[in-house]
């Protein structure tokens, strides 16, 4: 398994790094989980992303060059992906779009750092990532705290005087709740339970009935799918007819399935699913893409890349120059409300994206999920 | 909000909602404590026969579940057969199925090393259940298989102002009917006091003609029975089934195998229940992350203050 996929990787870089050498091109790097558990979202990301370079050579490249994109397998997997960073700065990238996981994006950054690429991340959430003072570290994603807010916020737009905040104990789930809970007592919304379930369990009664003795006006849900759709279904159970939100963890169609009819009025909140994406330019993109690949991208994670791949254009041809440190310093200054696959894209200092991703949706009576308006 | 006008009669709902939240906490209690005792059961007549911890007990449950979803969605047995006996079949078919399972685990895995040092028998069980859960992921893949939602009725009962839905009523009432037929069996037929000769004294119960072998056959055919059964309710309660459910199962029941003293079958129920309702009072009145801490620390107390468990007292009528 690691041996013909590392013989796959060393053939494919083989095959893209003789022909580089030929034409006088500007280089993008995408690194991207082709193979592993997360390889229909890296699939995802590179069909975009050459599509988009694709359209971008029809317009004449950048700074008047062609646009070649190199791609890298990371596997999922942190080391891989650091052998697949040092093999792109060897390369001579001027940019990097890249990657899907937290982790996996983390063992990249300081290589691209200390090599002076841009790198902008397309999945990774976890808020550490930038804050650790990288100046040509972006990303296209949602920080995990920027959800904290918007579930706080969501749950006083919808009227809500008195919440259950519930968790799982993980990192992530717990680190949203605990954003939430905070902002929510500063709007002076009363958080009536705050507590923590054990995962991979399949009887919640004995939680839900607590919960329903702290009587609430609706519970935020801050962990995975198969606990919602557990804890949903075991609700409808007892007759309880509370309203349930839940994070972005829950966003899965395998809740339907395990939730059945009571997955129905349940909210959660995540970034807009591709087919949502409202503007013009998305919608045209999008069919483009249905008329060259035949299906959808498969979630708003691949989309991110594109609009990382667009940044790091718009970065090279603002600053005039395919140097790392004068793009960077674009990125940072100058890119105000350009027009994203995924709505209006700033940076702030730090990297991370200005502006709301997280939308609301709803689950409908037959188990779709409908995006609700802002 | 319970319906406070149907049922008037209830002295209890007149009550006040502290003890009606203290009911529906019991009653949530006892049906995930019903599953325990089944399982434990598993693990204590392997345990009383051979001094034994099947490790992979808690795989065959699982088994049990998958193998009852595959049959339900592939024999449309409860669209042919109608709701109740449907579901009857399915639970002598998975019954069999798993207590085959168990039997050949017993073979391969087991019987070889029967004169073994005790600690060979253990790692033999630890790669059982490693091989039994990689397997089923091999097969069904790595995600959650569902059971289809429709089968069940799914009626809620009110009872006394508490909404009990009818189905974990007959989870209970199934988990306890079994539970005292194979105490009755143990207790009164031959066959059952061939196996309690067999826990006793395996030399001396084949000098008295008994054929251990086979005694330990029943014991892992009737235990997986129990388990797979136990892996069905779950699946056909709770609708979600995975391949290491078996592990958290596995380890509950094992621990209240343990509580009620293992080796003895109605300790196995005694603790399974007590267990699930320790599990739901602490939840409900300490804290819900600390349900499981709490369910073990009442196992350490019970065992500095009885070191065989609450029934155990068995094992020291052996020496």
């Amino acid at each position: 398994m690691k041996k013909s996929l590392l013989a796959m990787v060393a053939a494919l870089s083989l095959g893209l790094g003789g022909g580089a050498q030929a034409a006088d091109t500007v280089k993008i790097g995408l690194m991207a989980p082709l193979t592993g558990s997360w390889a229909s979202e890296g699939q995802g990301m590179k069909k975009i992303v050459e599509l988009l370079a694709e359209q971008q050579n029809a317009k004449g490249g950048v700074l008047g060059k062609p646009i070649e994109v190199i791609v890298e397998d990371d596997g999922g997997d942190p080391r891989t992906a650091s052998l697949a960073a040092q093999r792109l700065t060897t390369k001579g990238v001027a940019a990097v779009v890249g990657t899907y996981g937290s982790s996996v994006t983390e063992a990249s950054q300081a290589i691209y750092d200390e090599a002076g690429i841009p790198q902008i991340a397309n999945g990774s959430t976890a808020i550490r990532l930038t804050e650790k003072g990288y100046q040509k570290f972006f990303r296209t994603a949602p920080r995990d705290d920027e959800q904290g807010r918007m579930a706080a916020q969501t749950i006083e737009k919808l009227g809500f005087k008195k919440v259950a905040i519930l968790h799982d104990s993980t990192s992530y789930a717990k680190g949203l709740a605990d954003e939430a809970n905070a902002l929510l007592k500063k709007k002076g919304v009363e958080v009536v339970f705050f507590d923590a379930l054990t995962p991979k369990e399949s009887d919640y009664t004995a939680i839900l009935t607590k919960l329903k003795g702290a009587n609430p006006d609706v519970v935020l849900f801050t962990g995975y799918y198969p606990e919602a759709g557990l804890l949903l279904k075991q609700k409808k159970g007892m007759n309880w007819n509370v309203p349930f939100i839940g994070g972005d963890a829950t966003n899965n169609a395998d809740l339907v399935k395990i939730a059945g009819k009571a997955a129905e009025g349940f909210y959660f909140l995540s970034p807009p699913q591709p087919q949502d994406l409202d503007t013009p330019d998305a919608k045209a993109f999008l069919a483009d893409y249905q008329k060259k690949y035949n299906e959808l991208p498969p979630s708003i994670w691949a989309v991110l890349a594109g609009d990382g791949f667009r940044v790091a254009v718009a970065g090279i041809e603002g600053a005039k120059s395919a140097d790392g440190a004068k793009s960077a310093g674009y990125l940072h200054k100058d890119l105000k409300n350009f027009p994203g696959l995924s709505g209006s894209i700033a940076f702030d200092a730090k990297g991370d994206r200005e502006g709301e991703v997280y939308r609301l949706y709803k689950v409908d009576a037959d188990g779709n999920f409908v995006m609700q308006k802002k | 909000m319970p319906a406070s006008g149907i049922s008037p009669i209830s002295p209890i709902h007149s009550a006040s909602p502290l003890v009606e939240e203290f009911l529906q906490q019991l009653t949530n209690g006892l049906a995930v404590g019903g599953i325990y005792a089944l399982i434990a059961l598993g693990y204590t007549m392997v345990y009383g026969v051979l001094k034994l911890i099947n490790f992979a007990h808690g795989d065959l449950f699982t088994y049990g579940a998958y193998l009852g979803l595959t049959l339900l969605t592939s024999l449309a047995l409860t669209d042919r057969l109608g709701f109740a006996l449907g579901v009857l079949v399915l639970v002598l078919m998975v019954m069999g199925l798993v207590a085959v399972l168990g039997a050949i685990l017993e073979r391969a895995a087991y019987r070889p090393l029967r004169e073994s040092p005790r600690l060979s028998a253990v790692v033999s069980a630890l790669g059982a259940s490693i091989f039994l859960q990689n397997t089923l992921m091999l097969i069904y893949g790595a995600r959650f298989q569902v059971y289809p939602d429709d089968i069940l009725p799914t009626a809620t009962l009110n009872v006394l102002g508490l909404y009990v839905p009818l189905m974990r009523v007959l989870i209970v009432l199934a988990s306890v009917g079994m539970m005292v037929a194979l105490y009755l069996f143990i207790q009164k037929t031959r066959i059952g006091a061939a196996i309690r000769a067999a826990a006793i004294d395996q030399g001396a119960a084949r000098l008295m003609g008994i054929d251990v072998n086979r005694v330990i056959l029943l014991v892992f055919l009737l235990g997986p029975a129990l388990g797979g059964v136990a892996g069905l309710m779950v699946g056909l309660y709770y609708g979600q089934v995975n391949f290491t459910m078996g592990w958290v199962y596995g380890m509950k029941a094992f621990t209240a195998a343990i509580l009620g003293g293992i080796g003895n079958i109605p300790g196995a129920m005694v603790g399974g229940l007590l267990l699930g309702v320790i599990e739901a009072l602490g939840a409900a009145y300490v804290s819900i992350a600390w349900k499981d801490a709490i369910a073990f620390v009442v196992l350490i107390l019970i065992l500095i203050v009885r070191p065989t468990g609450l029934l155990g007292e068995r094992v020291a009528d052996k020496i």
